[in-house]
């Protein structure tokens, strides 16, 4: 009982920190902007609200951008949930994915593969290459000691630059006017599960599989298992018999397969050739994603929903107000810090925790009694 | 209540911690001025949270305290200490690398021109104090180099020092061997003469009996009463304390051992300050036979057990199971050769705390075939042996989903058990199995430890307690400063006088007397 009340606790935590964000969001909103609520109407209602003369009009369309735009946060959140959950403060996620978009994009224009499996060969080239990537990070820690936080971070730039140079000297097509590839082949291309624009592509339907088989995964196999009780414990992992250094490299190795297939699939269906000459974002978005999902991977759509929710009321508040987009910053900082603020809501939480405990007491004496006595 | 003079009135004390755990519910607790009063009661039953509430350290959920007639709340510790409150806490909190002198001034260090420490002056302050509460201590001296007793000294000074009246002491004793045991009982009864106010925790009774006026016994968190030391029977406080009168002597049948299992020859470590903590170590742990280790904390113990289970590599030496090498070798192959450990610290090695009993007591098994099918845990098998170890054991829990966390220290040790005891070994290394637990559990604990020995089992058994380890070993061998110093190969009839002179390094036996543990 008093675990399903904490468990509500924890859910009401959550809605509180959204809410307070919110407000502080609000906060600056107001003094700010000379119209504060037509800003604050569009970033809370604008994503899935079109403002008509006649009233409030549930905008279909705006459902399948939000859940397109999940696609490829669904997979970045996954993976850091995975390298999380080991303790793995692995950032490379972001990196990954460009490449991942790359190396996709690449097998779509030069393989010719006259069949549906195209896209699926190009998914697949794209999360090994991810997942062999990360074996740089990995093993540097698990061999030499280096913080991943720091190989990792330093490797999303490499991997940029890198994959800037080939687009830049080896693959850009010369007849147009910006910097891209070869347009990618149409057997390539992942195709819209409703065809209307939306880019609500079948990769949406991938991402769900993938929630449910990295849940299996962390909590249903001995893989998991072993990654779990190292992010916990690694010295309890250690001493159990577990094998911590070829689970932590397993674990990032897994990060970098779901985000090089999360890059794969977003520019396999929402662009016709590789365009990006920075780093797409994603890889960030999921290290929020995975803290609001409390790694736990069932979690995340939920988280990713949010973010899409609110990244789309930010960009509709900039269009329709005088507010920047740049808001949506400090409201995920506001959640953020409430999030991590261990102590937030701490009292309330003790009063429940007194409460439980009075109840239980009696219980618990009871119980005592009888597996003493039940046991002699 | 008849006026009198006390010093310090707790009044309905509460206290739950975040965690679920009341650990105190309505305490009452009075200590009269200028006597040394216990504060008695099995691990766990909420002394040392009661204690803590006193030194500020944890604010109570509900009650009230009153020190020298005038009602405080005891936000900190320095809020406690300008209320003339000292604590010395049973694990030292003394920074090792500096010297006494230091140690003691830390915090108030007197100063030359305001900014650089006169440590001229701090030496003179510290060997004042010492003088006039006559505890001696050597103000140069570093802590890392000076013996548990004489830290603990220091520990006292500290708070003298810094105008402590009342002093609190947590299981002063649980460190020492009879023989310091002896001297702190001198100063204390000193101290009291001068006039100072001492509550001494601890569930020795013996020593209870010796030296405190009066004594207050705490069950489960709750109080059961005040007592004239003089007017109770040791057997009454223990039944206080218990809820029923316990057996504290092991009962088992006389060992039959047969062919060494662990043979550990001349094993060497040199600890990175340069200190040889392992010498020469060389043993035999034989099949049906629980072999103690006794010795100060401190003398090696901690490190021979690391290098049994690969968590630390030694110099030199070999150790073997069933003549197959453990040493530097993965944890993983230790436990397929049939070795399994109880560790000393078992919130770091023992449990994954935020983790379930179940995900905790699986840990070194998970992997194994009828716990997985195909690429999935076999839930069902997991389910099953969870279910089974919590009742074989007796975990007091809601369910097997329950965190470890939330449970008391009695039950965590009976995860921890329960998961190196069932694993079939045939050798289980027990570092401090029953440290910090209650009694029921305790007896538990040793219980089985016998029963897998008589079943063939060869047990390694390190202890600080001198009590656990006479009863509970068949033979035993005694660690002084990185050497066994003796060796005593029937524990029926030792005496714990004797043993201290060992413990203490005053004795050792002639090295034929020692190289008897070495069976083939």
């Amino acid at each position: 009982m008093s675990n399903r009340r904490l468990l509500v606790f924890n859910i009401l935590r959550g809605v509180a920190a959204i809410m307070l964000a919110l407000a502080v969001a609000a906060v600056f909103i107001f003094l700010t902007s000379k119209e504060p609520l037509t800003a604050m109407k569009y970033l809370l209602l604008g994503p899935l609200v079109s403002f008509k003369a006649t009233g409030l009009v549930f905008n279909s369309t705006g459902l399948f951008t939000i859940l397109a735009a999940m696609i490829p946060t669904i997979f970045t959140g996954l993976a850091v949930c995975v390298m999380f959950s080991a303790n793995q403060f692995n950032l490379a996620g972001e990196g990954v994915v460009m490449l991942g978009g790359f190396v996709g994009a690449l097998c779509g224009i030069y393989l010719k593969i006259n069949s549906p499996l195209h896209p699926v060969v190009c998914v697949l080239v794209a999360a090994a290459v991810g997942g062999v990537i990360m074996l740089i990070p990995a093993l540097l820690k698990v061999k030499l000691g280096a913080s991943e936080m720091v190989t990792s971070l330093m490797l999303n730039y490499i991997i940029m630059f890198v994959v800037l140079h080939f687009l830049n000297y080896n693959f850009a097509d010369r007849t147009k006017g910006s910097t891209q590839t070869y347009p990618i082949l149409d057997t390539a291309r992942i195709p819209e599960i409703i065809a209307n624009g939306t880019k609500l592509t079948w990769g949406f339907v991938i991402a769900i599989i993938f929630v449910v088989l990295v849940a299996l995964f962390m909590y249903r196999t001995k893989w998991g298992y072993a990654i779990r009780m190292i992010g916990i414990n690694q010295s309890f992992a250690k001493y159990s018999g577990m094998q911590v250094g070829a689970m932590i490299v397993l674990s990032q190795v897994i990060g970098g397969v779901l985000s090089g297939m999360g890059g794969s699939i977003e520019v396999l269906g929402r662009f016709n050739s590789f365009l990006w000459k920075e780093l797409p974002g994603y890889g960030w978005a999921g290290i929020t994603i995975a803290i609001l999902a409390k790694n736990n991977p069932i979690f995340v759509p939920f988280a990713a929903f949010f973010i899409a929710y609110l990244n789309k009321g930010c960009q509709q508040m900039a269009t329709y107000s005088d507010v920047p987009s740049e808001m949506i910053d400090i409201i995920q900082a506001a959640i953020f810090l409430f999030f991590a603020a261990e102590q937030f809501l701490a009292k309330y939480r003790q009063k429940i925790v007194v409460k439980n405990t009075q109840m239980d007491l009696a219980n618990q004496a009871k119980a005592a009694a009888n597996a003493e006595g039940g046991s002699h | 209540m008849e006026q009198e003079d006390f010093v310090v009135q707790m009044k309905g004390i509460s206290k739950v911690y975040p965690n679920g755990i009341a650990a105190n519910q309505h305490v009452d607790f009075f200590v009269r001025k200028g006597e040394i009063h216990a504060l008695m009661g099995e691990n766990g039953a909420g002394k040392s949270t009661l204690m803590k509430i006193l030194f500020g350290l944890e604010e109570p959920t509900d009650g009230e305290i009153i020190v020298n007639g005038e009602q405080v709340h005891l936000t900190s510790p320095s809020v406690a200490i300008s209320k003339g409150i000292g604590m010395v806490h049973q694990h030292f909190m003394l920074v090792p690398s500096l010297t006494v002198a230091e140690n003691i001034v830390l915090g108030m260090a007197p100063k030359k021109s305001g900014i650089i420490v006169d440590y001229k002056k701090a030496v003179e302050i510290t060997e004042e104090n010492a003088k006039r509460f006559n505890l001696l201590v050597d103000p140069n001296a570093k802590v890392m180099d000076i013996p548990v007793g004489m830290k603990q000294k220091v520990e006292i000074l500290k708070a003298l020092v810094r105008g402590a009246r009342i002093l609190i002491l947590d299981e002063p004793t649980a460190v020492l061997t009879t023989q310091e045991t002896g001297e702190l009982f001198k100063e204390l009864v000193s101290l009291k003469e001068q006039g100072f106010t001492i509550v001494f925790i601890s569930h020795k009774l013996n020593e209870i009996k010796q030296i405190t006026d009066r004594l207050t016994i705490m069950r489960n968190g709750k109080s059961m009463g005040v007592y004239e030391t003089a007017g109770i029977s040791e057997a009454e406080i223990s039944r206080l304390m218990v809820g029923r009168d316990v057996v504290l002597s092991v009962q088992k049948e006389k060992s039959k051992p047969e062919g060494s299992v662990l043979k550990v020859r001349d094993l060497e470590y040199t600890n990175k300050w340069n200190k040889k903590v392992l010498d020469g170590v060389s043993f035999s742990v034989r099949r049906g036979e629980i072999l103690g280790i006794a010795g100060v904390e401190g003398n090696g113990q901690r490190e021979l057990v690391e290098m049994l289970f690969s968590l630390n590599v030694p110099d030199a030496g070999t150790a073997t199971v069933n003549g197959e090498n453990i040493l530097q070798t993965e944890q993983r192959a230790i436990r397929e050769k049939g070795v399994s450990l109880v560790p000393e610290d078992r919130m770091v090695y023992g449990i994954a705390g935020p983790a379930t009993i179940e995900e905790n007591v699986i840990s070194d098994r998970y992997s194994k075939k009828q716990f997985n099918k195909g690429a999935l845990f076999n839930v069902k098998g997991i389910h099953s042996e969870s279910d089974h170890l919590i009742a074989d054991y007796r975990i007091l829990c809601k369910s097997r989903k329950q965190q470890v966390k939330m449970l008391s220290g009695g039950n965590i040790q009976k995860v921890v058990v329960a998961r190196e005891l069932s694993s079939k070994p045939k050798l289980i290394i027990a570092d401090q199995p029953t440290r910090g637990i209650d009694v029921g559990a305790t007896e538990f604990i040793r219980a089985k430890i016998v029963e897998l020995s008589r079943a063939g089992a060869a047990v390694l058994l390190v202890s600080a307690d001198l009590n656990e380890v006479i009863e509970l070993s068949d033979s035993l061998i005694v660690m002084y400063g990185g050497k066994i110093v003796a060796y005593f190969d029937d524990t029926s009839q030792l005496d714990d006088m004797v043993m201290g002179e060992y413990m203490l390094g005053l004795k050792h036996q002639t090295d034929e007397e020692i190289r008897r543990v070495c069976y083939e």
